[in-house]
């Protein structure tokens, strides 16, 4: 796995845990901490006990890819979960990060009637997630020459840096801000935060990406005004039926795509469990 | 040394003030009061650490762990801080607790082992994060009291709150480290421990404190940075330590010990907060920003050192 310091990535090894005990597959679970390096040396290590299939959730698109050809040519197959790699893997399951960002653009561009100006909060720059969801929403706002984007900036994936960042932002821009669309929620919430400590709360839209505990209950609430469901939960119980599927020589797909899903007050209710 | 340290603040200053006046003629919102609430309000949690880290540093040490003693800290508060009939008293004395305990444990190891203290708080930093991870289950503790949300987020009389408690830790570590005889160990440590021990100093026990001191602030920055965002977040903090080992250095706190200031370091943590409010306000790209801090930060000592050795010619 990615990181087991990430609220969605243990979410997925969670359901991949559960999953993998109802089939009755043996499932070893091991945290690369992030670094790619360290998630080529577990792959491996997985090669040498020769285990029937890899799952791995790549840190990066391509320094994670050479762990897919080590395992591919000790013909081990190996299945990417969440996020992708450079080299083709056995199979994929995950979501395309591209569709979540347009999802968020063409609600904020809904809302605002196709005009107005907002701003943007990137992921850690560079990160496979960060890049697509700036892709996405460079898309949509081609669609709409209306809407302007003032600024861009990473927030880290951070809520604290974000808050800060929107704060600045707040200073330079005023009330000129229409809505923010933010890489992911602890952003978003920490957007949210800065927003409502000045009153502009309910001026300004804000929407992120994950529909995490916190961003769901925010929404309910009325503050966070949408979030982008990303199903952690198919998405680990997909990796490990595909994995059982390869193990036992059934046929499986080579691409399990989960669809995203907008999450606004109206259908909050659903996701709450 | 009086007159030396003032010559090395000064010199600080100097360069702070150059950027703060660059700033105000580049973005017309960056001399307002307003913008100056939230800079300091930015600020308050890196300073807090550096205070702390400027005592370590001074005895000659240094604290790499006060990064994941935050989110440990953190952790401890907002799992307090969410059982709604626990008075605000108990969160704020676990958070604070849980850093004075992670500070003794650093001083303890650091005072009786011959390991450099850069190693020993290596270890803590790593076992610190897994603490705060196993507490919270990897992920964030939400639903924090109202009254515990204050703390970072509330006012009085439109002061923010964390720009108080900034101002009283300031005052009382200024007091400290310039006008108390633990003070004076703290520097005598620092420029010479042998001779400091000889002349009958218990360094170990200054040493412990130091360490306590440095865990204790950052349980304190910890409470505040939970309390802002509202959650207990386990992977709150990390990087924390660089920022605040970078305030210290950039305010004229010497590498090798025996000298420092908490002026000198509140300055340092203010000048990285400007320029980080202020490459906001101008609108600067992300991967600029990051190479821009860099050169500040060493243009910054190099003004600093470049004014020291003019006065000593």
């Amino acid at each position: 796995m990615l990181s087991m310091q990430n609220e969605f990535i243990v979410n997925i090894a969670d359901e991949m845990q559960k999953k993998a005990d109802e089939l009755g597959a043996e499932l070893i679970i091991v945290d690369a901490e992030r670094s790619p390096l360290k998630q080529i040396e577990q792959v491996e290590s997985f090669i040498a006990q020769k285990v029937d299939v890899i799952i791995m959730n790549p840190i990066e698109f391509e320094a994670s890819s050479p762990a897919v050809t080590k395992a591919l040519a000790a013909k081990i197959p190996i299945i990417n979960v969440n996020s992708a790699t450079s080299a083709t893997p056995t199979a994929f399951v995950g979501s395309n990060d591209v569709e979540s960002a347009r999802i968020a653009m063409k609600y904020i561009a809904e809302k605002l009637g196709g005009k107005g100006n907002m701003v943007m909060i990137h992921g850690l720059m560079g990160q496979a997630a960060q890049l697509q969801r700036e892709e996405g929403a460079k898309e949509v706002l081609k669609q709409f020459p209306d809407i302007k984007l003032l600024a861009q900036q990473t927030g880290e994936w951070d809520r604290a840096k974000s808050m800060d960042l929107m704060q600045n932002w707040i200073q330079s821009y005023g009330d000129k801000i229409n809505a923010v669309f933010a890489h992911n929620d602890e952003m978003g919430l920490g957007a949210v935060k800065a927003l409502q400590a000045v009153g502009l709360k309910d001026k300004v839209l804000v929407i992120s990406v994950d529909a995490i505990k916190d961003a769901l209950a925010s929404v309910q609430k009325g503050e966070l005004n949408a979030t982008v469901f990303q199903n952690a939960n198919q998405q680990g119980a997909g990796a490990i039926e595909t994995a059982v599927k390869i193990a036992k020589k059934q046929p499986f797909e080579k691409e399990v795509l989960i669809p995203f899903e907008l999450v606004t007050r109206e259908n909050v209710g659903k996701y709450l469990k | 040394m009086q007159f030396i340290n003032t010559i090395r603040q000064y010199g600080i200053f100097l360069a702070f003030l150059i950027i703060c006046g660059f700033l105000s003629y580049a973005s017309s919102q960056f001399l307002t009061i307003s913008n100056w609430t939230i800079i300091i309000t930015q600020v308050s949690i890196n300073a807090l650490l550096a205070f702390g880290v400027t005592f370590v540093i001074i005895t000659g040490g240094i604290d790499l762990s006060v990064g994941s003693i935050v989110a440990v800290a953190g952790v401890v508060a907002a799992l307090l801080a969410s059982q709604p009939d626990l008075p605000l008293i108990v969160p704020i004395l676990g958070g604070l607790l849980a850093g004075l305990a992670f500070g003794l444990l650093n001083g303890f190891i650091v005072t009786k082992s011959k390991i450099a203290p850069f190693i020993v708080t290596l270890g803590i930093m790593t076992i610190g994060r897994g603490l705060a991870l196993i507490l919270s289950k990897g992920r964030p503790i939400s639903n924090l009291s109202d009254a515990f949300n204050f703390i970072g987020g509330g006012d009085v009389f439109g002061i923010p709150f964390p720009i108080i408690v900034l101002f009283i830790v300031f005052i009382i570590s200024y007091l400290l480290l310039k006008n108390t005889v633990f003070g004076r160990y703290v520097y005598a440590i620092g420029g010479n421990e042998q001779a400091a021990w000889a002349s009958g100093i218990n360094v170990n026990k200054i040493k412990m404190a130091v360490y306590a001191l440095c865990g204790t602030l950052a349980g304190l920055a910890g409470i505040l940075l939970t309390s802002r965002i509202t959650t207990g977040q386990p992977n709150a903090g990390a990087g924390f330590e660089l920022d605040a080992i970078a305030a210290a250095i950039i305010g004229g706190t010497s590498t090798s010990g025996g000298t420092g200031t908490i002026a000198g370091t509140l300055i340092g943590a203010l000048l990285i907060g400007v320029i980080n409010n202020g490459l906001d306000l101008l609108n600067v790209s992300s991967y600029y920003q990051q190479v821009i801090m860099g050169a500040i930060i060493i243009g910054a000592v190099l003004l600093d050192s470049w004014n020291q050795k003019k006065m000593a010619s």
